[in-house]
């Protein structure tokens, strides 16, 4: 890959020992700088993140509540995909639901989910469920616009042969439309799940800030990063749960590929 | 006769959807019969003209300077380090694993370290937009100029043109749809950053001002805030894809991607 195709093919030991080298000679120079301007406590250790790391993980804490995260994640996924996937078909097949929402969808997509925070938690109280509302908020989307996009994109002739075999309305819903529009739902699936992942953090994050000091529970990794940041004020475990957080999205991510590619494998892009 | 029809239908359909949402959010208010609770939508409005006339102009020229370093800085080091690392196999060998690595850590991951390191300020905003654009725009540079159609290249070759003439006249401009698709998703996920990173780490802006007023207790404005967040993210948007219409004129998808 090269902007005029003249080089050499790039060795493929030096594939791996250029990002690997790289990432040796940057560890260790961090570590030094970091030990030579006796700055540990106030910036991130490589070190100091792995003792931290093995800390965490051995007694359990990362584990309740990334449990208490993903948990609320996945209500809140499956709130967003049974409000959005109707909807979307709806505005799919129907044009003129399309042309007059499409506005008030877009307005309401643009809304990043954490600023409903504070109504959120006016509405269903800091315990959980204002998070859950971000989550579900943030959810609906993607699937609300995959599966409008599927829909509009049908075989318009796969619709009209099952008619013209007397299938009824519900039947051709059932058996021609959601099958049909299964692939981009499943994409859009994947885009919401990541999407909801995102911002459990971010309102675990202002819930957590918004209660600091006041309920010692933890409920989720937000809240947890939140008590290390102001309490424990533990940067090397900062980073340690940064780390875990971009290891759930990539599991979450190849995980839902795996399983499109296993469900729908005519069709997985 | 069917122009005027259609046109009649494009302003007053969305106008129905619009008038639908105001029709339910009324009659829940007055369901519910709380004005703090669910702030009926002329209340709402009230707020946002009074907001007008105070600290509304200050705080979205806030967000739009955290968005404007932000996401200047990023786009231009991505479209950077994408056109470096496609010019040179060491470098791609070198930032791609590092860009694979860095990419499933949301940039809300990393508001607490951002506000250990920087401060509650604009700095943790400014730094989330910039995280949170650089890699988009750098996976669809990259994406884009490795699918140049190599004919087109070895024409230009062939002709006599240098390899800067290739780059400049070839190369960038086929890229082009992609560097601009990339930019308008940066776009999308750096508004989503700037709110979060004003709500949770900064100390001013529109996402901030939504949390001031709570402490207030004042959810009228809140909730008129909220809405403004929507407003200015689809207007921030629609730019994008005007210059996106504006610059890809000539390319024959720009009547596919019209949507």
């Amino acid at each position: 890959m090269n902007l005029l195709r003249v080089q050499q093919p790039l060795d493929v030991h030096l594939r791996w020992l250029l990002p690997l080298s790289t990432l040796v000679i940057l560890l260790a120079s961090w570590e030094a700088a970091v030990r030579a301007t006796h700055t540990q406590g106030l910036v991130p250790l490589p070190s100091g993140i792995y003792r931290s790391g093995t800390n965490l993980t051995l007694d359990g804490v990362i584990f309740e509540a990334m449990s208490g995260s993903l948990q609320r994640v996945l209500i809140g996924f499956s709130i967003g995909a049974l409000a959005g996937i109707p909807l979307g078909l709806a505005i799919g097949t129907i044009p003129v639901l399309n042309r007059s929402l499409r506005m008030v969808l877009d307005t309401l997509r643009s809304i990043a989910p954490i600023a409903w925070i504070p109504m959120a938690i006016l509405w269903l109280g800091v315990r959980g469920n204002a998070a859950l509302f971000v989550v579900a908020y943030a959810a609906v989307f993607p699937f609300v616009v995959n599966a409008s996009q599927a829909a509009q994109l049908i075989d318009r002739r796969l619709v009209d042969a099952a008619r013209a075999l007397g299938a009824g309305r519900w039947v051709v819903i059932r058996s021609v439309l959601v099958p049909g529009c299964m692939p981009m739902i499943f994409t859009g699936a994947r885009i919401a799940l990541s999407f909801a992942w995102a911002s459990i953090i971010a309102a675990e994050l202002a819930i957590g800030i918004k209660i600091a000091g006041q309920g010692r529970s933890v409920a989720g990794i937000g809240q947890l990063m939140v008590e290390t940041l102001y309490v424990k004020r533990d940067v090397d475990a900062l980073v340690f749960y940064m780390l875990v957080i971009g290891l759930v999205s990539l599991l979450i991510d190849t995980g839902l590929r795996r399983v499109q590619q296993r469900l729908l494998p005519w069709n997985a892009k | 006769m069917k122009p005027a029809a259609t046109r009649f239908t494009h302003v007053i359909e969305p106008l129905l959807g619009l008038a639908a949402v105001l029709l339910i959010w009324e009659l829940v208010s007055r369901h519910v019969g709380n004005a703090v609770l669910v702030p009926p939508p002329a209340i709402v409005w009230r707020a946002f003209v009074a907001m007008l006339d105070s600290d509304l102009p200050m705080d979205i020229a806030a967000s739009l300077f955290h968005l404007g370093i932000g996401y200047g800085l990023g786009a231009c080091v991505g479209l950077g380090l994408a056109l470096l690392a496609a010019s040179s196999q060491w470098v791609e060998a070198i930032v791609d694993p590092f860009a694979e690595f860095l990419r499933p850590i949301s940039p809300i991951a990393w508001i607490p370290l951002a506000i250990l390191l920087f401060g509650v300020g604009p700095a943790v905003p400014v730094f989330l937009i910039f995280y949170a654009s650089l890699f988009p725009i750098f996976i669809a540079t990259l994406d884009g100029v490795s699918r140049v159609d190599a004919n087109l290249i070895h024409a230009a070759q062939s002709l006599g043109a240098s390899r800067r003439l290739v780059i400049l006249r070839v190369v960038l401009p086929a890229a082009l749809p992609a560097v601009v698709a990339g930019a308008r998703l940066s776009l999308g996920v750096a508004w989503m950053s700037l709110v979060a990173g004003e709500i949770i780490g900064g100390d001013a802006g529109i996402g901030w001002r939504i949390l001031w007023y709570q402490e207030f207790f004042q959810m009228d404005r809140v909730m008129a805030g909220i809405l403004i967040v929507g407003a200015l993210g689809l207007l921030a948007d629609s730019v994008l894809r005007a210059l996106q219409r504006r610059l890809l004129r000539w390319h024959p998808s720009s009547a596919v991607t019209q949507s």
